[in-house]
């Protein structure tokens, strides 16, 4: 694999990852901004609005019969929340020119033109996008804001992430609020869209057997040319949200209680970073980790027991799928389980398991074309960029004190019970 | 080894059937750091009633058995548990259980033979006590709860029991709390005994290998032992037509979630006739719900449906049914347009020029299935416990004309043999 960026504007980025493993070539489009309530839910409206249609491909049926022809290119979009960035994704995937049966056409070269027709060329008249299109999508992602209580443990989680940032970015929902629908329109989305392809930084991405050419067809593409230089307006720091807010228990028809426990981790350093990964590995990374061990096979409170490390706000939460009679039996479980850290009851074993664990991870990137992207797109993000080397030597150099010190760096925030 | 290739990917199966009646698949994929390998038996939740080879007695289960006994062979003698020793070792290990298969696997990138070891070690030695059996109950218990707060996995459930009346597809994998509390040591090892005979087993290993070489390790670890009599499993009689034609169930939901399912009558004689028909819904279901489709763009513009109409087919040699999932505000009305949509189709000519379309989509998803070497090691093993040899799809899909779809269609999309399942608050 090969790995190399290139600055085509200030504020616009083409990174080519050119491998042969696959059978696809993936593009993708990011386009990232600083989350803030005024433009968080119209900024979701207008990936939703985008793929409603294109210049050239008006209506949501084009799309999808000229994707169809091109033996199933899949597009997909999302929105993500990294650190206190919205970041907008577009991606195509199609199958390289060497899997078609008949050697006909040019699938890489027309997959980007068709993504970057949807993301710059959009379906627009007397300054306003389609009143219909914008209509539909408002009430759309209505439903899609209210199904945040559909998946119940992934709702837990977002609950316990508002709390912990009350009024602060990254406790904003990634998809908006209802209520600031009411004042969206046409026009003013479209406004906001030309705000927001002028501002933003935009990162272009292109995975597979490709070849040198390949970024003039981005270059030469009359929308891109149009692009402006910019200095992107997006957060390279994350803030950090200190203010502890306790026991926090809400209801709710459910089966099973949804214990979250979102923890500080009060380090300052890059480098830390990586401890707190080795750290987060042992306490509940994984099937050796103390919390899967002691709360799952130990006591067998659960069956989901584990946390997660997220390293842009640093912050650990920890996620139990209980019987509500055992919530607090649960909670001083996992207390425990800190406290043990910061005595520094871990075995030298134990570190080198949660290190090889989380280099076989970093191993295999290039293995899966989107998590390649993924991991380049955080380095983009990133003060100081690794590559996965160097990413893998700073795991294997952590030492038990760097763990030690972390583990006494960190604190419970919130502890959020979802119940019946 | 018998080597299949296939030019349209450009992929090789090595391929052997071992004495004791085990079969070994190994795709070598050239480059990939990731190592992924998959050892299935073919015994899942649906066999309940089965005859032991050499017994003549039936022998029945409760729910959830082989759910349980996947949980329970990680447990070690010695007192380890090979979840961790893998996890020691940095693999990330894991297992699953289907209707029909169980399999245990691990991916990595360094250690891979020891994990071998450790994997080949505990599936072929299992260790049940009174005591390490009861503590699972807890365990699996949350995990039936989890499953419980699932509206998906509701809707879906539901769904099966409106379409079956018999057939064990409508019990959920994991058995209930009930069921599993009748589950003792006794009745694992016999589950264990039965099923976990290599000649009921198949592996699969993807990755960068000699295949030769990798085959001599393999058979290096297993145990002697000799292919077992067949297993005669008994599958309840399943009369054709529906239990009922709609259930609902309540749960908090933010709009209504649906799925249709329409009972089909399986195929068990021929399985290019499997395949074929496999094609065949698949690019039919395109036609009737898929992104391009009349009908979506219908229900989409009219704010009925937001998001996509998920539509599969899933078929075994007992039991065949298709489920047209989603979420909407009128449930009923999506069902009773889709209706509408097979009977237009039905009464009018299919059209050519959507079915080569669909065909290259389709054709562009299987091709795709071969960039990772775990969804390539799964679709081998769950095929070939169905008698399928993966690549045979690649190839089918030219054999699949108008006529044919049309015959599939008057044969399958049956209005009286319809099911709607909805969950709503």
């Amino acid at each position: 694999m090969e790995y190399i960026e290139k600055t085509i504007k200030k504020g616009i980025k083409v990174h080519s990852l050119k491998t042969n493993k696959f059978k696809t070539n993936l593009i993708a489009i990011f386009l990232t901004s600083e989350l803030s309530r005024k433009t968080v839910t119209s900024n979701a409206l207008i990936s939703a609005v985008l793929r409603r249609g294109s210049k050239n491909m008006p209506t949501q049926e084009e799309i999808s019969k000229e994707l169809e022809e091109l033996y199933g290119a899949t597009f997909d979009c999302g929105i993500d929340k990294t650190g206190d960035n919205q970041v907008l994704k577009f991606y195509i995937e199609s199958i390289n020119d060497k899997f078609l049966p008949q050697k006909d056409e040019n699938m890489l070269k027309t997959s980007i033109e068709k993504i970057l027709d949807i993301v710059f060329n959009p379906l627009i008249k007397d300054e306003a996008f389609d009143k219909e299109y914008v209509a539909q999508e408002k009430e759309n992602i209505k439903h899609r804001i209210e199904g945040k209580i559909d998946n119940k443990a992934r709702y837990a989680l977002d609950r316990c992430i508002e709390e912990m940032y009350k009024d602060k970015p990254f406790g904003l929902y990634k998809f908006g609020y209802v209520e600031d629908l009411e004042n969206i329109n046409e026009k003013n989305l479209y406004q906001q869209y030309k705000d927001l392809i002028n501002e933003c930084k935009i990162d272009i991405f292109i995975s597979g057997d490709i070849d040198d050419n390949i970024e003039s067809i981005i270059l030469e593409n009359e929308k891109v040319k149009e692009l402006k230089e910019r200095e992107p307006k997006y957060n390279k720091e994350s803030e950090q949200e200190r203010e502890k807010h306790g026991e926090i228990t809400e209801k709710m028809d459910v089966n099973q209680g949804k214990l979250v426990i979102g923890l500080d981790v009060n380090t300052q350093s890059e480098d830390e970073k990586y401890y707190t990964l080795v750290y987060n590995n042992i306490l509940g990374g994984s099937a050796n980790s103390k919390i899967f061990q002691n709360v799952r096979e130990k006591a067998n409170l659960a069956y989901v027991a584990s946390s997660n490390y997220f390293r842009y706000k640093n912050n650990i939460f920890i996620n139990c799928g209980i019987e509500i009679s055992n919530y607090q039996k649960a909670v001083d479980l996992i207390k425990i389980q800190l406290e043990d850290m910061k005595k520094g009851n871990f075995t030298d074993e134990e570190i080198e398991n949660a290190k090889k664990s989380i280099v076989a991870i970093i191993r295999t990137i290039d293995d899966e074309q989107d998590t390649g992207i993924t991991y380049y797109f955080g380095q983009e993000l990133s003060n100081n960029k690794t590559s996965i080397e160097n990413y893998i030597k700073k795991i294997e150099g952590v030492k038990r004190e760097n763990i030690l010190d972390v583990a006494n760096k960190i604190d419970i925030n919130t502890i959020y019970f979802l119940r019946d | 080894m018998q080597i299949i290739e296939n030019l349209k990917v450009n992929e090789k199966l090595f391929l052997e059937k071992l004495e004791n009646g085990m079969a070994v698949m190994i795709i070598p994929k050239k480059d990939m750091k990731k190592k992924y390998m998959i050892w299935g038996t073919n015994y899942g939740s649906n066999d309940n009633i089965f005859v032991v080879p050499g017994e003549e007695k039936e022998t029945e289960v409760p729910n959830g058995v082989a759910h349980f006994l996947e949980h329970k062979m990680f447990e070690q003698e010695n007192g380890t548990n090979s979840l961790d020793t893998l996890t020691s070792l940095g693999v990330d290990a894991n297992a699953y259980t289907t209707n029909n298969h169980t399999a245990y696997l691990f991916e990595c990138t360094d250690n891979f033979y020891e994990a071998m070891d450790e994997l080949m070690d505990y599936v072929q030695n299992p260790y049940f006590t009174d005591e390490n059996v009861e503590k699972e109950k807890g365990i699996i218990g949350q995990e039936i709860k989890m499953y419980d707060d699932y509206p998906d996995w509701r809707v879906y459930m539901n769904a099966m029991q409106a379409m079956y009346h018999n057939n064990p597809v409508k019990i959920d994998i994991a058995g209930s709390i009930e069921s599993i509390s009748k589950i003792d040591k006794e009745i694992l090892y016999k589950c264990y005994n039965t099923f976990y005979n290599p000649s009921n087993m198949a592996m699969v290993i993807c990755g960068d290998f000699e295949p030769e070489k990798l085959l001599e390790e393999i058979k290096k670890r297993l145990k002697k032992t000799k292919s077992e009599g067949t297993i005669k499993r008994i599958s309840p009689d399943e009369p054709e037509n529906i239990v009922k034609g709609k259930i609902e169930q309540k749960l908090d939901v933010s709009q209504p979630m649906y799925t249709v399912g329409i009972k089909v009558k399986p195929i068990n004689n021929s399985v290019q006739e499997m395949i074929k028909r496999d094609i065949s819904i698949q690019i039919l279901l395109e036609i009737l719900v898929g992104k391009s489709s009349e009908l979506y763009k219908e229900l989409y513009t009219q704010g009925i449906i937001y998001g996509g109409i998920g539509a599969s087919y899933e078929f075994t040699k007992d039991y065949s049914h298709i489920l047209i999932s989603g979420q909407s505000s009128n449930p009923e009305e999506v069902y009773a347009k889709i209706k509408d949509r097979i009977n237009l189709l039905k009464n009018n000519e299919i059209n050519e020029k959507d079915v080569s379309r669909i065909k290259k989509k389709v054709y562009g998803e299987y091709v795709r299935e071969y960039n990772d070497v775990t969804d390539i090691s799964r679709m081998f093993l769950s095929d070939y416990f169905k008698g399928i040899n993966s690549f045979e799809y690649l190839e089918e899909i030219v054999n699949i004309n108008v006529e044919y779809l049309k015959q599939v269609l008057n044969d399958v999309f049956k209005e009286d043999k319809m099911v709607i399942s909805i969950v709503k608050s």
